[in-house]
């Protein structure tokens, strides 16, 4: 009944979906709402944008970062849009680590890179110093002195740096992340 | 072409006597306030047809399930999440479906208007009916849950000031760039959560139903065909509502028009005093009464004895422009707002003939003072009407309560809070102003079902004398979504529009620096201490790997940390106090900090 029935997922598409993460029908006809209501000028993709008008993921101080990890996940030929497909397929990193361990893609290693992409800002793999010191400026803003964010900088890449290169790997990034608990820290509670 | 003229003629004279005794009745009734209880027993109607359509729904969805369960491998059998749940309900659920699908037949000759049919049909077997009344409860349970969300929210960004509950006690950590990074994944999960389901962005779009009301807007999920029965009916309940609403609506909505216009502008003739004053007063009720009956409003006012009668401010949660035709079908208020053109002009010309409203231009809207001022000369005129403002400054879709614009508070005046909620089941009153005009807006009110709408009066509020303009703003925002059960949101509504300032982000990290100066890292300390010297140790200096790791003697007695909290020093100093207390406390750190 009315023109909107276009809007709705194929039954196809559900199953292909469903084959690919661990989201059931329900799951992936609710994120298909949420996605269509993101997406505002109705292109069918998602761009930049279309999350930072989330006002709650744009005053977050890692919001901006948070989208470009998002997008450098999704697809790495730069395109910066995102479908229905590959914004499940993100999301599915977050999905709690369940017993039966059929999903491939959110294990303790999924999460952890979506954080590791976060920082490589560059994209070539490594967290260097340079990188590092303008995360975490932005999530303090002002209010360090730069003569304090170049000593935490420092400290921190030290610290983890095994081979001494001077930069962070993706290892190295995993190995100084072994106590926390990223298993619960970056799982999101999906409602059935 | 001779036939058609006939045919019009005959149309008219069959369809022109009903009608026009339709709206006179609806225009006497409405002069002297006066109810027949029509309207209740149509949208109790309303309700019983709705509910069938839910059951329809999810019999229909269940027979569904069960098929593709059938037919598909056993392997989707752990897929579907519903069957492993509790067996008792899908146990339910069967003997509804067969029972309902045992109905069939008979229902062929089923009749929209005939509310008898449906007592007949739900009525005649009462295990049916019990079963029925079982399952619409679960059922709503379940459907509540379900329009909560997609997830259940665990980390989120706060706007309060409140910082004393949200940063944890001094932490020691290895070192802060790590803790910073742990941290970081925080705000990701947080990113994340907010991307799949959000406070605000919610707010500005037609609230989602749990059952589908026969109109389009309100629900995504029912939009797919169903079965024959419900098109047939979705079909005949088109047909009503254009074809015999609509015309009667509009013919009525016209007269109110027509009556208001003319009415005030003769009451603009008496010159001003108590006389005028009363006119006024009941001129604007039966314009408001009619009008209001153009919508079919139906609206519960409570708590009456808390309603504004002179001077004073009543403050109103925002969802449509028709509040004010809902707020003014019970009492008469003073408007205020922004000039408009074409008929919202007209009309408010015409108000303004009668009694004064407060009307300002769009370049005048920036310059606040200068309708701060207007508001106050209003609010000490003692012979005025208690004005009506929406602080929201933007319609909501009536969901939650969004931060108040703190310029009415401030003027000290007497707050009167009204609480409105309108329930959406029968049309959804919500105005997208940014997706559809005013005219259509109105268009898809006449065509909806009914507008029901609950308005709570609410016990007149003070400033208090240490208060703020936006706590109180707040504290009066608390209890009107409290009384109207609406979410109290923090957030501006002005973010409908606007993008977030730059300024809330700064907060942010404010806050984040904050909480990064409480981990107190023993070794960054250290290092600034021993700049000079060559002792380079990859371990932190107290030697131990991690919080847990801590002997409890260094933790420090809740009696110092209070005392830090209290006199509210810097945080370097508070620091520094701390590792004095190490340095008592911990050998290792003694011996090297005073080396």
């Amino acid at each position: 009944m009315g023109n909107s029935s276009t809007l709705m997922l194929r039954d196809e598409e559900i199953e292909e979906i469903m084959s690919e993460t661990e989201f059931n029908r329900n799951q992936i006809v609710r994120l298909y709402s949420r996605f269509l209501s993101l997406d505002k000028k109705g292109q069918g993709y998602l761009a930049r944008d279309d999350f930072l008008n989330v006002p709650e993921l744009a005053v977050n101080p890692l919001g901006d970062r948070i989208v470009d990890a998002f997008f450098t996940l999704a697809n790495d030929n730069e395109e910066q849009q995102l479908n229905f497909r590959q914004f499940v397929k993100i999301l599915a990193h977050f999905q709690p680590i369940s017993r039966s361990k059929r999903n491939v893609l959110n294990s303790r290693k999924d999460k952890l890179l979506f954080a590791f992409k976060m920082y490589d800002l560059n994209k070539n793999d490594y967290i260097t110093r340079e990188e590092f010191k303008v995360i975490l400026n932005s999530m303090v803003g002002a209010n360090i002195t730069s003569d304090q964010l170049d000593k935490i900088a420092d400290r921190t890449i030290e610290e983890a740096d095994a081979d001494r290169d001077g930069k962070i790997s993706f290892d190295e990034f995993c190995r100084a992340m072994e106590k926390t608990d990223i298993e619960e820290k970056m799982s999101i509670r999906f409602l059935n | 072409m001779l036939g058609a003229e006939h045919l019009l003629l005959l149309f008219s004279t069959v369809a022109i006597p009903p009608v026009a005794c339709t709206v006179l009745l609806c225009i006497i009734l409405a002069t002297f306030g006066k109810s027949l209880g029509l309207r209740q027993i149509y949208v109790d109607t309303l309700i019983c047809i709705f509910e069938w359509g839910a059951r329809q729904i999810k019999t229909t969805e269940k027979i569904k399930r069960k098929e593709s369960t059938i037919y598909a491998q056993p392997s989707s059998f752990f897929i579907g999440d519903h069957i492993s749940t509790d067996s008792v309900e899908s146990d339910c659920e069967n003997v509804e479906s067969d029972a309902d699908s045992g109905e069939d037949l008979p229902s062929v000759e089923f009749d929209l208007n005939d509310e008898s049919f449906m007592k007949r049909k739900f009525g005649s077997t009462t295990s049916l009916a019990s079963i029925g009344s079982v399952c619409s409860i679960r059922s709503r349970k379940m459907s509540e849950s379900s329009t909560l969300g997609i997830i259940k929210r665990e980390t989120q960004i706060h706007l309060d000031d409140d910082l004393d509950d949200e940063i944890p006690d001094e932490v020691f950590v290895k070192s802060r760039g790590w803790a910073a990074i742990r941290d970081s994944v925080d705000f990701v999960k947080a990113g994340l959560e907010a991307i799949i389901e959000d406070e605000v962005t919610s707010r500005f779009e037609a609230e989602q139903l749990m059952s589908w009301n026969m109109l389009t807007r309100t629900s995504i999920q029912f939009y797919q065909f169903v079965n024959w029965k419900l098109s047939a009916l979705w079909i005949i309940g088109f047909i009503f509502r254009y074809c015999i609403m609509l015309p009667l609506r509009f013919t009525i909505f016209i007269i109110g028009l027509v009556f208001l216009v003319s009415s005030t502008a003769l009451i603009g003739l008496v010159p001003s005093g108590s006389l005028k004053k009363k006119l006024n007063y009941s001129c604007m009720l039966i314009c408001y009464r009619i009008l209001s009956r153009s919508l079919t409003a139906v609206v519960y006012f409570h708590d009456e004895q808390y309603k504004a009668t002179s001077k004073g401010i009543c403050v109103a949660n925002h969802t449509s422009p028709i509040d004010a035709l809902i707020l003014s079908v019970d009492n008469v208020y003073a408007l205020i707002g922004q000039k408009h053109q074409g008929l919202l002009g007209v009309i408010q010309r015409a108000l303004s003939r009668a009694s004064s409203h407060i009307w300002f231009e769009r370049s005048e809207a920036k310059d606040r003072l200068v309708v701060a001022q207007k508001l106050k000369e209003h609010c000490t005129d003692p012979d005025k009407l208690p004005i009506l403002i929406f602080p929201e400054g933007t319609c909501i879709n009536n969901t939650s309560v969004m931060m108040f614009k703190k310029g009415s508070f401030e003027i000290g005046a007497t707050i009167y809070p009204i609480a409105m909620k309108y329930d959406s089941r029968f049309g959804d009153a919500f105005w997208n102003s940014s997706e559809q005009s005013w005219f259509g807006y109105i268009m898809r009110m006449m065509t909806s079902w009914a507008i029901i709408c609950n308005v709570w009066y609410l016990p007149p509020m003070t400033r208090e004398p240490n208060e703020d303009a936006v706590d109180f703003a707040n504290r009066v925002k608390k209890t009107i979504a409290n009384k109207g059960g609406l979410v109290d949101l923090e957030w501006d509504g002005g973010l409908k529009r606007a993008k977030v300032p730059p300024k809330m982000i700064a907060k942010q990290q404010e806050r984040y620096a904050n909480r990064l100066n409480r981990y107190t890292s023993l070794s960054d300390n250290l290092r600034q201490d021993e700049d000079g010297d060559e002792v380079i140790d990859d371990k932190p200096v107290s030697g131990y790997n991690s919080l847990e790791d801590l002997p409890e003697d260094v933790c420090i007695d809740e009696e110092d940390e209070d005392d830090t909290f209290q006199d509210d020093t810097p945080i370097d100093e508070t620091i520094r106090k701390l590792s004095v207390n190490e340095d008592v406390r911990n050998p290792i750190t003694a011996a090297s900090s005073s080396a």
